[in-house]
Parts: structure tokens; C-alpha cells; sequence
């Protein structure tokens, strides 16, 4: 792709037949062959200062960080960096600029508090509500062209969920951005940017596994899809940024890229992951396609109705009717299909009827919609409803780490201790500032303030030109061995088919409105699906450009994200934020706060439920363990920020 | 400014639109569209003054000479125009109001850090190229472009040409907002000319979706696989 900081090589093509092949290397830095694998994948061997996986919006903001600060760094991606799923963020990134209005950060740190329903760790949530306005005055510097007032300063929108002085003084305007292209934007300024700096991209590289000897992470394995190489990146710091994992689900308005890659590579190194039963529904998304259908149709004037054609919001939200908040929508959405008056030939989905606004409304005000209908639904809207569905949007859950980004896992007699050398950011990583339930524009700045963190992080704790610790010379083995295995694999079930059922069983058992019989099923259900995995068949035996390969690797990956988001929903007796139980309606605290506190007794940690989930997978089993950490209640600083006490969560 | 004057008179009916891209070196125009349907192009001055400063690091200058904002546009525009040709609505124009209030976009990242420019890719054979454009063309930064650009490539891919193949790949490739290459294919934006052909004439086209088929996901892979057919 012509980036710069690509080692040059001369390679010849790499044909079927001869898999015994060496190359020279030429070029870059510090790459030679290495010996100690096997002949037939060759290998080639990196060292760095930091590398970094995963080139979006948190990514990009921690290669740009470290190289910096003079670290010699490295960025492994599978898309090109302006490709990301960062590109599809069209809102802005809220921070207490107090533009349009008198602001403090602390009002932001209250609403991301109440948002997380009590789930967030208050230190993690202070440090982001904090740096917020520095982080978007940085940016600016960088040259990101944040849209502006008429006076010249940075203009804010208003967005859901937040408010000024702790809920108390009605709607604030915290959200800034770049017209409509806030995520590009943020692409293109860090990408430019890194690059001065002499940042080594490797774009269309696929992260296999980490490298971890002892408990540490010593870097990266990873397949380079343009000539079939393997590549081994040692480093003292590794830090993941991959992204979410909404591919786990039939309908996800997420690309076709969110396939949960870094979530996976941990829980093959059997690291815990957090908090992976909270996954945020949007409610209208194109039936089966996923994609957005934003809610101001229903502002001017789109209905939903059932099989029967009855406008059913009447009934769950009888005031607010079709624009009651998104998580009613999507309950209501999801009940009427349960109870049978779903619409299409599965009864699977609910339609959005337009076809009664005058066509001259739905060109001027919705234009994209009609188009978006055509393309991907194949529907007329001035004379045919919409297919929707409450769809996979974002995943709270992810890697656990400390609020200065380092990855954690926890024991009851040490409570959490530090992964060495390991480090996450971004929707992938936990921090965990959404807790159960992540709030508009809230997400942006969650990459550039954690991003930023691991770089400072990392420039703490170490100095460029550190020698590393020895590797193994075998270190990655078993990643090449899955991959050759993959790659020649002739069982009875495609890829694909194991994907949808997957999807299916996500679908139908661990969507919106959960329930213990529905889960329980759904978690033997997907227990069935994993198994499966033995009996694969992949079709293409090539490596080089390898997509049906690519495409099994991160089924393997959705698999394991998939497991453990069931099981841990199964597990939760409650409803918190987005994992809303249908047999648990009610938020299970170590305090009834809905009551009087005077005289109540605080319930043990094993009592109640809130609390994170930790969750582990054998790999050759697809057995999930579940552990529980407590959430962190303290601020960062007492004084300077009080913590929020949980309270009754209600708008 | 003499040169504009000159441009203005003579070309009304043109309606082309060539993005602002220190990228791409092309020519930076901005260009006004009017209620009746013409534009006016604001083209030469910049481009000139544009390639003199493209040697030089300041940025200063070249905010100076290439951000022509719009309001100085509007009011460069009325100054230069007679009456009867000034446009009845000059303003920048987005189609995509839903998405919300829009304010303007000066591209100031656009402009002022320019990424390396892309090149083709040498001493590769078609067969590698499709392998290559296939994976590229399923893997995007939003779910739309994912879904287009993969049954695009389901349809056409295995058949194009090599002068439609190196079309496609720039078409996929270059444009850094993926976003602009929805715009483009759903008609919301002009194709600039660069990207104009018979690659993207085709994916206009199958965009329009006339069979009305239900464009659920991006297809499975295996409708390469010989080997099942």
C-alpha cells in the first residue's frame, strides 16, 4: 500500500507447491529469518520498542504517543489505518469545554457514573472525564478541524445522557466534532501525524496470538497477507486496540471487521475478560443488514408495528409512544416477537412504516434513509415499511485494565495485579468507564484519553532502546500450527455455516431481553456450535491473500467472545444497564438504594451483583469459568472529585 | 483573480467537483451550487497558487492561499458576478441533512497533513490482484461499504479486465473516507473525475438495487469455491 516504514523486500511469489522456502530480508531495521520454526511458514523476526495492534481511533492515538516519546514502534493491523471502524463514527467526542455553556467536569464524570449504572470503576471514569477537555485541545493542536462557533471556539452539541450540574440543571452541550466526519478526521490527523515521527506500519498484517512466556507478554505473531510470511514482533510493551465484537451477532451494525481479534488472542493466553455480557442494542437497524436506521425517522413521524399491523409502542409506552428512550424500544421490539406477532416469513422482525408521511417529508428530511432502505432492504419506503430489529451496536465489555491502561487479572487473596508488558485501549479494552451501559459520544473519547494513557504509561515505565528478555525460539508455534491446520481443514461444515449458526443462536438466546430458560438453552445451544469448530472446512488452500483463511481465523475469534458473553449473561441474576433480565428485573446492589439506607446490612461481594465478571475459556474445550472482581468506588482524588454513591438510576 | 473572473463567465454549466486532497496533488476546488441546478467553479486560481507552495513546509502560507473558506468564496462569488448570473443560493451543499446539523467542514486536516500519496502496486499477476481486491473489498470501515463492495465483487470481480481491475483498486483504495465512496456510489455527492468510469459507473448502477434483491449481508465465500460447483 505504499506506506512508509514497510520493510523492503525482494520475495518471489510464493506458489502452492514449494512450501519449503527461504527469503532474504532486506531492508528495515532489525528483520531476519528465523530458523527455529517451521520451513514451511518462513518466519521473520521483529524487534521494537512497542507495538501496537490494531490501527483505529485508540490505536492510532498510542503508536502516535510512543513514537513521540522516541519509542521505536510498531503498528500491526489487518486494514489500512483511515479503514478502521473508527471511520463510521459520525457524532463527536464529549468533553467539559464549557463552549456553549458554564461546564464542569465533574458533571461529566456524574453523568458517565449514572450512565455505567454503577458498573464503571469511578478512578478510570475520573481520569477520562478528566483529561477530556485536554484531550480535545491536543487534538486540535495536531489539526484536527473541530467545527466552530461563530466566536471561533469549538462548537458542542448536545447529546443523550448528558447533563449539567449533576442532573440537576437540564441539558448540556458537551459533544464536539468534525461536521459529520469525527471519526475520519480522527484517523487521518493521527495517521498523518505518526508518520512524522517514523511510526513502522504493517497494514494487512493479521495478529494470530500473543507472545507470552512466564506470564508476560513478550509481543506479537502475526500473518502478513500479502505474501503468506509470518512474522514475529518481540517487544517490552504490546498493547491491544482491535475493536468490538459485534460480528458474534446475526444483526450488528458494526463492519464486517469487528470480529473481537484482541479479546481472543488474550483469552488464548489465558488472560480473563470483563464484562462481557453487557452488549449495547440499538433499536432500529435494517433487518439482517444491520444498518443504522437513525431515530430521528421516528421524530418525524415513523411508526413500528407488528404482524398485525397495530402500532404496538401504544401499549409499552403509551406517552412517549414510538420515541420512548432505546432501551424501552428495543424491549417492547423484542417482546412482540417473542410473542409471535413478529412480521416476515420467520416472524423475526418488526417493521418501520414511513409510507404515510407525504413523500415530499420523506425526500427533504430523510433522504439517506430512503436510500439506505433501497440498497439494503430492497424496499420502497413511500410504499413498503422497513424491516428492523434491535441490533449489536457497541460492547462494554472487554480486556480488564487499570485506569493508566495495563492489563489486570485478579485474584480474592491479591486482588488485581498487572500483566506485564501487555496493554489495551479502545472498545476492546474495559477500563472500565461504560460499565453496563455506555453513553453517546462517550466512546470516541474513551480511544484518544486511553489511547494517550498507555503511551504515557509505557514512556513511565520504560526507555527506548531497552534490550529485550530472550524469546523462545519456537515462541508462536502452536499459532502456525492452527493456521496450517485451518488452512487445509476438510471437514463437513463451511465457515460460513458455522457463522450463522453462531450468529443465530446469539440472536435468538442473548439479545435484548434475556431470561434463564432462553439463556440456558442458548449457552448448551452455542456449546454445540463450538464443538463444531472441529468438523471445519475451509475451501481455499493459498496463502497468499488468503480471505476464506482470514475469515475462519476470526470465526475462531468471534467463538470465543461469543461463549463467554452467553455464559456470563446466564450467570447474571440481575438487570443492570444493558443486560436487562426478564426473571431479575431489578438491580441486585450490596444496598437496597431504593430504600432508606440507615439500618440496612451491606451484602457480601458473593450476594450480590454488582460486581464484574471475569471470564475465562479453555480453548480445546470451549468450557467458560467465571470469576467476580469488585468495581472500583473511589475517585482518583477524594477532594478534587467525589466519588458518586449508587443511587436509583431514573431520567 | 483575473483568471477567476474569466472562469466564471464562461463556465456555468459545468457541475463537476474535484475534492480538496493535498493527498492526491490534484487541483484543490471548491465549487458553489445554486438553487437552479449550476456551479460555478472556483478552480484555477487555487491550483496555481497551490503548486507553487506545494515545495514549501509553511503552513501558513498555504492555509493562506489554498483554504479558500466559503465565506470568502460567497462574497468573491457575488463581487465577481453580475446580477443575473449570481447564484440564488450559494452555500456548500450537503444532501445528507438527516444525519443531523452538519457544520462546516474546512478539511483543515485534509489539507494541511497529506498522507502518502497511494501507488499501485508492481509486478503483481491478475489472479494475485482479484485475491487481493476480493479481501479489500470485504473488509471496509463501515457496515454499508462492507455489503456493497462485497456483492460488487461477487458479481464482477472475477471478470473484470486489467484496466478494470487497476480502476477498482484505486477506486477502493485511495479516497481515505470510506464514507465518500458511499456518497459516491449512492449518488449523494459527485464522483470527482478521477474516480469517474466505467468501474464506477457500475457500481452506481448496481447500487440502485433495481432487481430490488434484499441485501441482508455480505455474501459467504464459497460461491468461489470451484470445487462445490
Amino acid at each position: 500500500t505504499g506506506a512508509p516504514g514497510h520493510a523492503k523486500r525482494t520475495i518471489p511469489a510464493v506458489s502452492q507447491s514449494s512450501r519449503k522456502l527461504h527469503f532474504s530480508v532486506y531492508g528495515k531495521n532489525n528483520s531476519k529469518v528465523s530458523d527455529g520454526m517451521s520451513t514451511q511458514y518462513p518466519v521473520v523476526d521483529h524487534e521494537f520498542d512497542a507495538v501496537v495492534v490494531g490501527a483505529g481511533g485508540a490505536g492510532l492515538r498510542a503508536a502516535f504517543g510512543l513514537s513521540e516519546a522516541g519509542f521505536n514502534t510498531a503498528c500491526v493491523t489487518k486494514l489500512f489505518p483511515t479503514r478502521s471502524h473508527t471511520v463510521a463514527a459520525q457524532g463527536g467526542i464529549n468533553a467539559a469545554l464549557g463552549n456553549m455553556e458554564g461546564d464542569d467536569w465533574r458533571w461529566h464524570f456524574y453523568d458517565t457514573v449514572k450512565g455505567s449504572d454503577w458498573l464503571g470503576d469511578q478512578d478510570a471514569i475520573h481520569y477520562m472525564t478528566e483529561q477530556a477537555p485536554h484531550a480535545v485541545v491536543e487534538l486540535e493542536n495536531f489539526g484536527m478541524p473541530f467545527s466552530r462557533t461563530e466566536d471561533g471556539k469549538i462548537y458542542q452539541r448536545a447529546f443523550g445522557g448528558q447533563s449539567l450540574k449533576f442532573g440537576k440543571g437540564g441539558q448540556a452541550h458537551r459533544c464536539c466534532c468534525v461536521a459529520d466526519r469525527t471519526g475520519h478526521s480522527l484517523l487521518h490527523t493521527l495517521y498523518g501525524r505518526s508518520l512524522r515521527y517514523d511510526t513502522s506500519y504493517f497494514v494487512e498484517y493479521f495478529a494470530l496470538d500473543l507472545l507470552m512466556e512466564d506470564g508476560e507478554c513478550k509481543g506479537v505473531i502475526a500473518l502478513c497477507m500479502e505474501d503468506g510470511s509470518i512474522h514475529r514482533f518481540r517487544s517490552k510493551n504490546t498493547v491491544i486496540a482491535t475493536g468490538g465484537y459485534g460480528r458474534t451477532y446475526f444483526s450488528c451494525t458494526s463492519a464486517h471487521t469487528s470480529t473481537g481479534d484482541g479479546n481472543a488472542m488474550v483469552t488464548r493466553a489465558g488472560l480473563p475478560c470483563q464484562d462481557l455480557e453487557f452488549v449495547q442494542f440499538h433499536p432500529t437497524g435494517i433487518y439482517g443488514a444491520g444498518c443504522l436506521i437513525t431515530e430521528g425517522c421516528r421524530g418525524e413521524g415513523g411508526i413500528l408495528i407488528n404482524s398485525e399491523g397495530e402500532r404496538f409502542m401504544e401499549r409499552y409506552a403509551p406517552n412517549a409512544k414510538d420515541l420512548a428512550s432505546r432501551d424501552v424500544v428495543s424491549r417492547s421490539i423484542t417482546i412482540e416477537i417473542r410473542e409471535g406477532r413478529g412480521c416476515g416469513p420467520e416472524k423475526d422482525h418488526a417493521y418501520l412504516q414511513l409510507h404515510h408521511l407525504p413523500p415530499q417529508q420523506l425526500a427533504t428530511r430523510l433522504p439517506g434513509i430512503s436510500e439506505t432502505a433501497m440498497i439494503f432492504a430492497g424496499v420502497d419506503v413511500t410504499k413498503e415499511p422497513i424491516p428492523v430489529l434491535p441490533t449489536v451496536h457497541y460492547n462494554m465489555g472487554g480486556i480488564p485494565t487499570n485506569y493508566r491502561g495495563q492489563v489486570i487479572t485478579h485474584t480474592t487473596e491479591e486482588g488485581d495485579k498487572v500483566v506485564p508488558g501487555l496493554f489495551a485501549c479502545g472498545e476492546a479494552a474495559c477500563a472500565s468507564v461504560h460499565g453496563a451501559n455506555r453513553l453517546g459520544a462517550n466512546s470516541l473519547l474513551d480511544l484518544v484519553v486511553f489511547g494517550r494513557a498507555c503511551a504515557h504509561t509505557i514512556a513511565d515505565i520504560c526507555t527506548p532502546g531497552e534490550k529485550l528478555s530472550p524469546l523462545k525460539p519456537n515462541a508462536g508455534e502452536e499459532s502456525v500450527a492452527n493456521l496450517d491446520k485451518l488452512r487445509f481443514a476438510d471437514g463437513n461444515m463451511r465457515t460460513s455455516e458455522i457463522r450463522v449458526n453462531m450468529q443465530k443462536t446469539m440472536q435468538n438466546h442473548a439479545a435484548v431481553f434475556r431470561t434463564g430458560k432462553v439463556l440456558k438453552e442458548g449457552c448448551d445451544k452455542m456449546d454445540a456450535v463450538y464443538q463444531t469448530l472441529d468438523d471445519i472446512k475451509t475451501f481455499d488452500r493459498g496463502i497468499v491473500w488468503n480471505t476464506d483463511l482470514v475469515e475462519t481465523l476470526e470465526l475462531q475469534n468471534l467463538m470465543l467472545n461469543a461463549v463467554q458473553t452467553i455464559n456470563s449473561a446466564e450467570q447474571r441474576q440481575e438487570s443492570r444497564g444493558a443486560h436487562s433480565r426478564e426473571d431479575f428485573k431489578d438491580r441486585m446492589d450490596e444496598l437496597d438504594y431504593a430504600k432508606p439506607l440507615a439500618g440496612q446490612v451491606r451484602k457480601p461481594i458473593e450476594e450480590h451483583w454488582r460486581k464484574h465478571t471475569l471470564s475465562t475459556v479453555d480453548p480445546k474445550t470451549g468450557k467458560v469459568t467465571l470469576k467476580y472482581r469488585p468495581v472500583i468506588d473511589n475517585s482518583l482524588d477524594a477532594e478534587d472529585c467525589a466519588a458518586i454513591p449508587p443511587a436509583i438510576r431514573s431520567y | 483573480m483575473q483568471k477567476l473572473i474569466t472562469q466564471v463567465s464562461t463556465q456555468l454549466a459545468c457541475c463537476c467537483y474535484i475534492r480538496t486532497e493535498a493527498e492526491s496533488r490534484s487541483a484543490s476546488f471548491k465549487y458553489l451550487r445554486c438553487e437552479s441546478g449550476t456551479c460555478i467553479i472556483l478552480g484555477h486560481w487555487l491550483l496555481s497558487s497551490q503548486q507553487e507552495q506545494s515545495h514549501q513546509d509553511s503552513a501558513v502560507t498555504r492555509k493562506k492561499d489554498t483554504m479558500l473558506s466559503v465565506l470568502v468564496a460567497k462574497r468573491l462569488v457575488s463581487g465577481v458576478c453580475p446580477k443575473s448570473l449570481r447564484p440564488a443560493v450559494a452555500e456548500l451543499v450537503t444532501t445528507r441533512g438527516y444525519k443531523g446539523e452538519a457544520p462546516d467542514d474546512s478539511r483543515g486536516d485534509i489539507i494541511e497533513i497529506p498522507l502518502p500519496p497511494w501507488t499501485e502496486k508492481d509486478g503483481e499477476t491478475m489472479d494475485i490482484k482479484r485475491r487481493r481486491l476480493l479481501f479489500q473489498s470485504r473488509k471496509r470501515g463501515m457496515l454499508e461499504n462492507c455489503i456493497l463492495l462485497s456483492l460488487f465483487a461477487k458479481q464482477y470481480l472475477n471478470t473484470m479486465n486489467e484496466p478494470q481491475l487497476r480502476q477498482y483498486d484505486r477506486l477502493i483504495n485511495e479516497p481515505s473516507n470510506d464514507w465518500d465512496i458511499y456518497y459516491w456510489a449512492t449518488e449523494a455527492q459527485p464522483v470527482p473525475d478521477v474516480y469517474a468510469g466505467e468501474i464506477m459507473d457500475l457500481l452506481k448502477e448496481f447500487t440502485k438495487n433495481k432487481d430490488q434483491e434484499q441485501r441482508l449481508d455480505a455474501p459467504n465465500l464459497e460461491y468461489l469455491d470451484k470445487g462445490s460447483q
